[in-house]
């Protein structure tokens, strides 16, 4: 995926090639948030989120010197290594047996009418955890990335179409999953 | 003019603000609102009520021991004298290179008193750069291999 020519990491990131701390303090602070929330949203698994950016981030140092402006956005290069290496993680997952049968993610209705702040995140959490993980990644993507339909279809080598397709798909199914919170959020 | 249906696919696709829908489609899109606004003021407040609910999914605020091992593997900029030792360094290989080459030059004149492969082997293992005269080696190897057989 080319960019528009407006990549507005590219100046912080020859900064980060040159050695120059601020410019590295300033690229953390405005993309390490975005990929920690993208890789926890996509495990549901606070530690593996931070391998996830921590390994995202050790591979854009090693690009740093040899950046090319003009092609991919640096934002979008976060967000198919990260994206990757979330994919090894689910694929490892359901690769390895385990002796304890996987923990069942609760979507149905909570026993108390009023969720506290707490327990409703959990709640949408969960549910979001269960979708399958292409529909996981589809609203991840649009919704809490905030990415636009054809850059995130072009990050998921999707087209448009098959976009939508899962995220209408994922958001039905998240409706159904939290039907019993309509008064909640 | 947008059909109701694609509005409504969008609302359930994209969510409640139209600002999020596909640029293409937000005129077309706020032109079928204001006409129908009592069908399609429900829809959008639907969709809008399941994006408050995502927007409750936790994100992850990164710890101050993660900054610290990024930041502290994050590239660095190499002081002056590593700087002024690296150019050193690097006018020394060019000189070696060319001291190799010389030699390697030499013993190349000299009918085969010196064995000009032996010469090679070693130049080449000390400095990659007289790698670059393996091919003159050869020949030089070849010409001395024929000049014994012409003894």
């Amino acid at each position: 995926m080319s960019s528009d020519g407006n990549d507005p990491d590219e100046g912080l990131l020859a900064g980060v090639g040159r050695g120059d701390p601020t410019a590295v303090r300033a690229l953390l602070d405005r993309r390490l948030p975005r990929i920690l929330a993208l890789a926890r949203r996509m495990l549901n698994d606070p530690g593996e989120a931070e391998d996830v950016a921590q390994e995202t981030f050790l591979r854009a140092w090693k690009q740093a010197r040899s950046w090319k402006p003009g092609g991919a956005k640096f934002d979008t290069w976060l967000h198919r290594v990260a994206l990757n290496l979330c994919y090894d993680r689910l694929r490892k997952r359901r690769e390895t047996p385990t002796d304890q049968p996987p923990e069942q993610v609760d979507t149905g209705p909570a026993p108390d009418a009023g969720l506290l702040g707490a327990d409703l995140s959990r709640r949408v959490e969960s549910a979001l955890a269960a979708l399958p993980p292409r529909q996981r990644e589809a609203i991840v993507l649009c919704h809490h990335q905030g990415l636009g339909n054809i850059e995130a279809a072009g990050l998921m080598e999707i087209s448009v179409e098959a976009l939508e397709s899962l995220l209408s798909r994922g958001r039905r199914a998240l409706k159904a999953a939290l039907a019993d919170l309509a008064g909640e959020a | 003019m947008m059909s109701l249906e694609r509005f409504e696919d969008l609302a359930e696709t994209y969510g409640g603000e139209i600002a999020r829908w596909p640029e293409a489609e937000r005129e077309a899109a706020r032109a079928l609102l204001a006409v129908e606004a009592v069908r399609l003021t429900p829809v959008l407040v639907a969709a809008a009520h399941l994006d408050r609910l995502l927007d409750r999914a936790p994100a992850q605020a990164p710890d101050s021991a993660l900054l610290g091992r990024l930041i502290s593997a994050a590239p660095t900029a190499a002081p002056s004298s590593r700087r002024w030792i690296a150019g050193l360094s690097a006018a020394l290989g060019l000189s070696a290179a060319a001291f190799a080459g010389v030699v390697v030059g030499v013993s190349m004149g000299r009918p085969a008193a010196a064995p000009p492969a032996a010469v090679t082997v070693a130049s080449a293992a000390e400095q990659p750069a007289v790698v670059t005269t393996a091919v003159d080696t050869s020949t030089a190897l070849q010409d001395a291999i024929s000049e014994h057989s012409e003894l």
